[in-house]
């Protein structure tokens, strides 16, 4: 009994620098094997990054739309109830582009990736595994990594930085619409008051944000989906834990990432 | 004496249940061998297929390719070549790849043909096969047998000179029997080439009979 105590005392702490170990494993390898991509593996390696692209950008902008002009116009309601109050609301537009651009913006992007395609991207991973097809690939001289890691990383850094900028105009247009709705503001001076908000500390974080994001949800998640070992019972746990750890990765690093740059 | 292309030496494989499959064996492939193995279900035919393909790790002692060891997670340079043809028992393709794409991949990536030559390659042996008509469908579509049958094209297309083919899964039908023998034949008509065949008593000219069982590999039948 008290060795398994012992045995279990810091194991959550272990598991978590595993999981760093194995993610920073696999980021070191995928950037080494990018790197010795000859010409026509690096047509092949493009052929699936625009596919993922497809996939992870293109097929979830209505859903990123429809969210960043929601969300938009619900948080200038909002701050325009607190702002009124001190009679302040000709900061509004500058309150809402901070607020969408440095934190909203990746924020939303990234649970939407993991959502819709770090989910689907853990679930591939183990299928493929758990069916003897990333053995085939390998003994038929396919390096798995160069063939499905290296474009799921970079269709996810590419995909976010996408979905990022959409996100963020959709949203501030949305602010601007519902704001217009109850202030006399025109869309030059909003405009305006934008330019003034976003300054090179908004694209430096966005720019961060975007880098980090794109690249630890597809790394993490397909570290879950290589974990499953025999059965296809382990798939969902594995797509759980992917989805779970994921977003815990995402509001750390970014929670980090603005202390660093804003505090 | 000739450099075997393949060398098991002091393998011992353990069965994830901790059963042991093989002990100590030592076995060699001669380059231009070509063996057709037999053995019960368990006995470790794929077992052995997996080892010398570098798939499955031994519990002990090592796998020498082409004289370089294989180890997991070091790239060997005759996989990297795509010189090994590896034919598992459900053929091994990628699912959401069509045939022709399953075939022509290992051309470009591996041997760097460019995307028309790898396709054009690949149509063409898909053709000898018979599956011409059904080389825009993904594995799925055409069935287990069919898919076992483009896992042979695309080891005959890259130009393997080790081919490790496993029994199919479900058996094959006469359609297939007869496009296995002929790319496999074909394969064989060029006496560098070396075969491990496991099941298909209709491949049983190809060669030599190889009796796998209680944890040892023999020539001919067991003693």
């Amino acid at each position: 009994m008290p060795e398994r105590l012992a045995c279990s005392l810091g194991a959550k702490v272990r598991h978590a620098f595993a999981l760093l170990g194995s993610v920073s494993w696999l980021l070191g390898q995928c950037a080494q094997s990018g790197l010795r991509l000859s010409r026509e593996q690096l047509r092949v390696v493009w052929e699936i990054t625009r596919t993922q692209i497809r996939f992870t950008a293109l097929d979830a902008l209505p859903l990123c739309v429809l969210t960043a002009l929601l969300l938009g116009g619900i948080t200038l309601l909002q701050v325009f109830g607190q702002l009124s109050a001190f009679g302040a609301e000709r900061h509004i537009s500058q309150i809402l582009a901070q607020l969408v651009i440095r934190e909203l913006g990746p924020l939303m992007v990234g649970i939407l990736v993991i959502s819709r395609s770090g989910t689907a991207m853990a679930t591939e991973m183990a299928s493929r595994k758990l069916s003897g097809e990333l053995d085939a690939l390998y003994v038929n001289g396919v390096d798995p990594i160069q063939y499905l890691l290296v474009p799921r990383l970079l269709g996810g850094v590419i995909s976010v930085f996408a979905l990022v900028i959409v996100f963020d105009t959709v949203a501030l247009l949305g602010g601007f619409l519902v704001a217009w709705l109850r202030l006399p503001i025109s869309f030059t001076f909003f405009l305006g008051a934008l330019g003034e908000a976003i300054g090179r500390q908004e694209l430096t974080a966005t720019f961060l944000k975007c880098l980090v994001f794109g690249t630890t949800i597809p790394l993490v998640c397909t570290s879950f989906g290589l974990r499953v070992k025999r059965s296809t019972t382990e798939i969902p746990q594995a797509v759980t834990k992917a989805s779970v750890v994921s977003l815990a990765v995402l509001l750390l690093s970014g929670a980090i990432l603005s202390v660093l740059i804003y505090a | 004496m000739p450099e075997p292309l393949l060398a098991l030496e002091a393998v011992t494989l353990l069965a994830p249940e901790g059963r042991t499959v093989f002990h100590r064996l030592d076995w060699k492939l001669a380059r231009g061998a070509r063996f057709h193995a037999k053995g019960g279900a368990g006995g470790g035919c794929t077992a052995l297929l997996r080892l010398c393909a570098g798939i499955a790790e031994p519990d002990g002692g090592r796998v020498v390719l082409d004289g370089v060891p294989l180890k997991a997670g070091v790239p060997h340079p005759f996989l990297q070549r795509g010189l090994l043809g590896w034919v598992p028992s459900d053929g091994g393709l990628a699912v959401n790849l069509s045939l022709l794409q399953n075939v022509a991949l290992p051309l470009r990536f591996a041997q760097n043909h460019g995307r028309a030559a790898a396709e054009r390659t690949a149509l063409d042996w898909l053709e000898q096969a018979g599956l011409g008509c059904q080389a825009h469908q993904r594995p799925a579509v055409p069935g287990n047998r069919e898919s076992w049958v483009a896992s042979l094209v695309r080891a005959a297309a890259k130009g393997s000179r080790l081919w490790l083919v496993d029994r199919p899964a479900g058996g094959l039908d006469a359609d297939c029997i007869q496009a296995a023998e002929r790319i496999l034949g074909q394969a064989a008509q060029d006496p560098d080439v070396t075969i491990l065949l496991v099941g298909g008593a209709w491949m049983s000219s190809l060669g030599l009979e190889l009796t796998i069982g209680n944890g040892r590999v023999f020539s001919g039948r067991e003693p």
